[in-house]
């Protein structure tokens, strides 16, 4: 079999699905974002730019943007800031490769979990009435905390489940970065008198900026897949205090009245939003790295 | 005197930060341990007779039984086509596509972008007008989004780091590109791979959204889990627990993996 033919046989079978599936779930928005089509009838017309105008007057929608990027916001400056103190406060702090290893198996756990799961956990932690938390808290005086119905507490309480999950396995990951970093810089800054923070803050972390960029842009990418977890600890709610983009799409397209085509329009305007915001942010990433 | 009490600090810290990694599994797992009664106390209880009711419970349940049936059809069959297609693709790009492979890898990167909502709301119209709505095959198909992506992804590095010479003196000896991948390179990323497909199998395992649009009586078991919230009157958070244990368990085993796939991934550079 010559170089070429081999190239076209494993390439085009795995391309071309990928390119089929991905061609038909866009066109197909498209279509049914130009409709007016809905799941509870086969019948449907064009209308042209109705559905995205009718966005632009929604406020429900707007709404749910704007707890998308608080979303977006929150869990991944939360994920990395709390990725970056305790890699750092680990690898001063334990030294022996042996608890350095259980502390990092004991961090990659949350991550694994599926997020329904996790989810569960953590609904049963913050419950009011029986969870751990709020025993805890009862023991110094305060609550019960309502973490999950208060609508201002709601979207920070399951951002924190988000953090615990992908914090802990960034900070493996960073850990595992640090220690493949080269000691001399470290050991001249140590000469100097240069305290511990300032030998991370001025030297491993500058070093580690292209890794952690992409973990950043990894970690922002995974936040918009947000669904699962927000729809089994609080389905969007109380009223539409965590009800972000993809929530509100799958309401109004599968929930309420299978409205698709209202839902399609919706899914367009975050994908192209998603898709420009990625590219941007990608170019400059890798201009910052260099 | 002063440096014992940082050390004993420090190590309080990091007990603290070990619990508050694993505990909330632990007592999830209690809980799947505990009768209702033993749950619904005012003071959590850590001492209580063990039963095993609640997993009597789920496994018991055709509904729960039949999530999990599916869930083990559609993600291996998934992982499995993914892997067949996706492998070879990522020998090709790592080795042999070197002024266009950038492109495609990007577009197979840029795959992840997606919005999982993007892909479910489209498709749930084009299944129930092909007939293949609430079926596996449409579940699997829609996983194959994921599972070619990640396995491409993964493993286009696992290939680079092949030694280069082994593959060329293969190639002097007269064996073809497709003997080359099948008998050398294969064999030398294999640990590598593995950990690839973990990931994979872990990432569509964990999948909610799309088997929540995609399907209705032949569900997975993510989708059933989410909705035994309310069985009966009172919320059954022993079964509950339960379900999520047993939820749970199949992506833990793979935790030793996930490891050694890390450090691999580290030790090659970071991409």
């Amino acid at each position: 079999m010559t170089r070429k033919r081999f190239v076209i046989l494993s390439l085009v079978p795995a391309i071309g699905l990928l390119a089929t599936l991905a061609l038909v779930s866009i066109a197909g928005a498209v279509w049914f974002a130009l409709m007016n089509r809905t799941l509870r009838s086969p019948d449907y017309e064009f209308v042209g730019a109705y559905n995205f105008l009718r966005l632009l007057r929604d406020h429900r929608f707007f709404n749910a943007l704007e707890i998308s990027a608080i979303w977006e916001l929150v869990t991944v400056t939360g994920t990395l800031v709390v990725a970056v103190l305790l890699a750092v406060l680990i690898f001063e702090t334990v030294k022996k490769p042996l608890w350095r290893n259980l502390i990092c198996f004991a961090f990659l756990v949350p991550v694994l979990l599926p997020r329904v799961a996790a989810a569960f956990i953590w609904r049963f932690l913050y419950s009011p009435s029986l969870g751990a938390i709020n025993y805890l808290l009862s023991l110094v005086g305060i609550g019960p905390v309502e973490f999950l119905a208060d609508p201002s507490l709601a979207l920070v309480s399951v951002a924190i489940v988000d953090i615990w999950q992908w914090g802990l396995f960034f900070t493996v990951i960073l850990l595992k970065l640090m220690e493949t970093l080269p000691r001399d810089p470290v050991e001249a800054a140590k000469l100097d008198n240069a305290r511990t923070w300032e030998i991370h803050a001025y030297i491993t972390l500058p070093m580690l900026k292209g890794p952690l960029i992409s973990l950043a842009l990894v970690k922002a990418v995974e936040s918009l897949r947000s669904f699962d977890l927000i729809f089994v600890m609080t389905g969007g709610g109380p009223g539409t205090a965590t009800e972000t983009l993809d929530l509100y799409a799958y309401q109004m397209g599968i929930n309420m009245g299978g409205r698709i085509s209202y839902a399609s329009a919706m899914s367009i305007l975050l994908l192209i939003v998603t898709t420009v915001a990625f590219t941007i942010i990608w170019k400059a990433g890798k201009k910052w790295a260099n | 005197m002063g440096k014992l009490i940082s050390t004993t600090l420090t190590r309080a810290l990091l007990g603290l930060l070990i619990i508050v990694a694993l505990g909330p599994i632990l007592w999830t797992v209690l809980g799947a341990f505990k009768e209702l009664r033993d749950i619904v106390t005012p003071v959590p209880k850590l001492i209580f007779e063990p039963t095993l009711d609640n997993f009597a419970t789920i496994l018991r349940n055709p509904t729960i039984r039949d999530g999990l049936l599916h869930s083990v059809i559609v993600v291996s069959a998934s992982v499995l086509i993914g892997a067949v297609l996706g492998i070879p693709a990522a020998h090709s790009l790592a080795r042999h596509a070197r002024r266009w492979g950038d492109d495609v890898q990007f577009f197979v990167l840029s795959l992840r972008f997606m919005p999982p909502v993007a892909i479910a709301i489209p498709f749930i119209v084009i299944y129930l007008d092909l007939g293949i709505y609430d079926t596996l095959f449409g579940l699997i198909l829609v996983y194959l989004i994921t599972t070619i992506s990640t396995v491409i992804w993964l493993a286009v590095p696992a290939f680079e780091r092949v030694p280069h010479d082994i593959e060329e003196a293969a190639a002097m000896e007269g064996c073809g590109p497709a003997e080359v991948f099948w008998r050398f390179s294969l064999p030398l990323a294999a640990p590598s791979l593995f950990g690839a497909l973990v990931f994979t199998f872990v990432l569509v395992w964990n999948e909610l959204l799309l088997a929540l649009t995609l399907a209705a009586q032949n569900a997975t078991l993510p989708v059933v889990a989410a909705s035994i919230t309310s069985l009966g009157k009172e919320v059954p958070w022993g079964v509950i627990n339960a379900a999520t244990v047993l939820l749970v368990l199949p992506p833990l085993v793979f935790i030793g993996l996930l490891m050694g796939l890390l450090n691999s991934m580290v030790r090659s550079g970071p991409k």
